[in-house]
């Protein structure tokens, strides 16, 4: 099948992420699709996210790890780096990616955007600037948004 | 020693002055080569051309060789001053956009930070052990032997084929592969040309090798390439005169450093940038108005411009002879007929009557337009008869020469003059070209330096095509004679003189214009005397020797005002009360 060239590299990395999993991330390959990974992310206490879980789908590309994988977010959220089809805006997957990083890492950034969100590096303009003009009222929404639609997991 | 110096700009003021009365002055041709049968011999003194064309030459031209030899030499500088590798000194330099002075600043400021803010460490942040017989890949977490693991200052391990990958996908992103780093995002130790040698690549080793070469140039604020498409030299600027930053690339291709668009002198960058802008803007309609071709004023058929020269001959049976820009008939342009080139003016058509709104913006419209045209086809003309120059330059060098010293009997060395009066040709209708740029911006209401400014630009026009009828049409009966002409030394004289008087104009002009005409008040057409020391600039102590030829007739009468008298033999403008000239020691008379 399509797995049979699969990289050694990639093989370790998916069984360390079974195996000593980070807390609060999960994240395992498709059956058919060993470098399509469902990942899921609970919302970071203290943070508007708190109580949520949110869905992600991320892909390792054939070029990795030389080039960032890819991840996107499949539950909504409203949060200034992420857009409304889920694609977030984090250094390391763009320009500042390095081979020496991993999924795991990678992940682990993503839980930390959420705690803390950067309205000054916005993906969406809307949310950021909601985030800049009224920070009390912005998390407000993202805590009702993470009620309605990362709640039912 | 200081009014020696005060003299020589007098002088260049009035040879200004001089140039712009020569036209009224004299009423035939013959003048201007009569002066030249007696000086001729200091006219073309090979030096003095050179010196003053080139008054200063503020930059240098590079061929790939000469940058990859400066380059060298750079590193090996700061290696030497700083005691690191080449290795290091090469990243350091390219940190500093190539300043050997800011490294050495930096580095002697704070060596500690910069090593740390380069990336240049003195001590591996992990260390191994000599005993340890395999490593892990950070990267694709294979054990490998010692020998396969390499590693940057840093000590982080990684296996060469993952070293091959990281590098050569940096290489693919771009020049930014100039400033990798270590692969840990924690690390940032540089990566230096040495591992780049590790490729196997040689596609990708070149690659990384033109980024390095390209980055000396673009980087670093003093050096740009050559713009002319193929052409891969590099030119180097030192910015130490004011205004002049024409630079001419061993490509023959001239362009402004400053700007980086074709030499454009005497137009500013500023107007320039605007005049292509508003070319581009306009582009698509004006070659619809103008296309390629003119229909014949007589006869109706229309005619392709293929010569170099304005003066147009429709073919036979028509035979009507036309000035290409203003299509009215020749025989008004020449100088023999008492004529007068009057095809740059542009008359801004008087608003008679009274106009509604709607009318009168429509016809502002149209008569903005129409000024537009005037100006930009005189602009295109030019352009595409300097073109031509240029293609018939390279025919007269590549075959016309060889022919003519054959036919004439004259050593090659001997027809320099005729390659002289292209070359003059082409660097004419390009300043010619800009003055209609000029003319464009200069503003309607300064009524007495648009006159006198179309005035001056009618006598370049009517200059430059006499120049251009003698190179392009009287050279070609001597091509295609028998024997030799006893003609052709009358030729050559004609054909120098033209040249030297041509050239000695339009300098002049070009002074004149980026002086924005200073010379000029705002009450009319009259010539301030005044010792401005700007028009002198670029001068140098030969040119009061070239006016003399000249002009020498109107110069006496001009230079007399109260506090100075002019040398009857070389025109040196002399204070009162010397008796004896200063400059050639002749007596006053």
């Amino acid at each position: 099948m399509a797995n049979s060239n699969l990289p050694r590299r990639i093989i370790k990395e998916t069984q360390r992420l079974l195996s000593e999993p980070a807390p609060g991330i999960s994240a395992s390959p498709s059956e058919d699709n060993m470098r399509y990974f469902n990942v899921m992310i609970l919302g970071p206490t203290q943070s508007p996210y708190e109580g949520g879980v949110f869905k992600l789908e991320l892909f390792l590309p054939e070029e990795y790890p030389m080039a960032a994988p890819k991840v996107r977010f499949l539950t909504k959220i409203y949060h200034p780096n992420i857009d409304k089809l889920g694609r977030i805006c984090l250094d390391i997957l763009k320009d500042k990616w390095s081979p020496a990083l991993q999924i795991r890492t990678v992940l682990l950034s993503i839980q930390a955007l959420l705690s803390a969100p950067n309205p000054d590096d916005p993906l969406s303009e809307n949310i950021a600037k909601h985030w800049k003009s009224n920070e009390a009222e912005a998390v407000e929404t993202a805590k009702e948004w993470t009620r309605l639609y990362a709640s039912d997991a | 020693m200081q009014s020696e110096d005060d003299m020589h700009d007098a002088n260049d003021i009035d040879s200004l002055d001089d140039d712009f009365y020569s036209g009224e002055t004299e009423d035939a041709p013959l003048d201007y080569y009569s002066d030249y049968d007696d000086e001729a011999d200091d006219y073309f003194e090979e030096a003095d051309r050179i010196e003053s064309r080139r008054p200063e030459q503020n930059f240098t031209i590079l061929k790939e060789s000469d940058i990859k030899q400066r380059q060298e030499e750079d590193v090996t500088r700061v290696a030497t001053v700083l005691s690191i590798s080449r290795i290091f000194a090469s990243i350091l330099l390219r940190y500093y956009n190539w300043s050997v002075s800011r490294v050495h600043d930096a580095w002697f400021a704070d060596e500690e930070q910069v090593r740390k803010s380069v990336g240049l460490l003195e001590k591996p942040i992990v260390q191994h052990d000599n005993n340890t017989r395999e490593l892990t890949c950070g990267i694709c977490f294979e054990n490998y032997p010692r020998a396969r693991i390499e590693m940057a200052s840093c000590g982080h391990p990684y296996c060469i084929s993952c070293w091959e990958g990281y590098i050569s996908t940096s290489i693919s992103d771009g020049p930014g592969c100039l400033m990798l780093r270590c692969p840990d995002p924690t690390c940032g130790a540089a990566v230096g040309q040495d591992m780049i040698s590790l490729l196997k690549s040689d596609e990708d080793k070149q690659k990384y090798a033109r980024y390095l070469l390209r980055s000396y140039i673009e980087d670093n604020k003093k050096s740009k390439w050559c713009p002319a498409p193929g052409c891969e030299c590099a030119v180097t600027f030192d910015a130490v005169s004011v205004g002049n930053y024409d630079v001419s690339c061993l490509c023959s291709y001239s362009f402004c450093w400053n700007c980086t668009e074709e030499a454009h002198r005497p137009v500013d960058c500023g107007t320039v940038a605007k005049w292509i802008l508003k070319n581009s803007a306009e582009s698509e309609n004006m070659n619809w108005i103008l296309a390629n071709s003119k229909p014949c004023p007589k006869c109706k058929r229309p005619i392709e411009k293929n010569q170099g020269c304005m003066h147009m001959t429709c073919t036979p049976p028509c035979k009507y002879e036309f000035c290409w820009l203003c299509l009215g008939v020749w025989s008004d342009h020449g100088e023999r007929t008492g004529g007068f080139y009057a095809c740059n003016r542009y008359e801004t058509a008087k608003q008679e009557g009274v106009y509604d709104d709607t009318e009168r913006r429509r016809e502002m419209a149209k008569n903005s337009l129409e000024r537009y045209t005037h100006y930009y086809e005189r602009w295109a003309s030019n352009q595409s008869s300097r073109q031509k120059a240029l293609a018939d330059l390279q025919q007269m060098q590549t075959v016309h020469i060889e022919k003519l010293s054959d036919i004439q009997c004259q050593p090659e060395s001997q027809l320099k003059f005729i390659t002289e009066a292209w070359l003059q040709i082409i660097e004419c209708r390009r300043v010619l070209k800009w003055t209609y740029a000029y003319g464009f911006y200069l503003p309607e209401h300064e009524l007495a330096k648009k006159q006198f400014f179309e005035y001056l630009q009618g006598e370049a026009e009517s200059g430059l095509e006499r120049l251009h009828q003698c190179a392009e049409k009287e050279l070609q009966p001597f091509l295609c004679a028998d024997e030799p002409s006893r003609e052709f030394n009358d030729f050559r004289t004609k054909l120098a003189g033209l040249t030297s008087v041509t050239r000695n104009y339009f300098e002049n002009l070009v002074r004149a214009l980026e002086n924005g005409l200073s010379d000029v008040d705002s009450n009319g057409a009259s010539f301030s005397r005044a010792t401005s020391s700007k028009n002198a600039a670029g001068s140098s102590k030969g040119r009061s020797g070239r006016v003399k030829g000249t002009f020498r007739t109107s110069m006496s009468s001009r230079m007399n005002d109260d506090s100075h008298w002019c040398c009857e033999h070389c025109t040196y403008a002399n204070v009162k009360s010397a008796t004896t000239c200063q400059m050639c020691y002749q007596q006053r008379r």
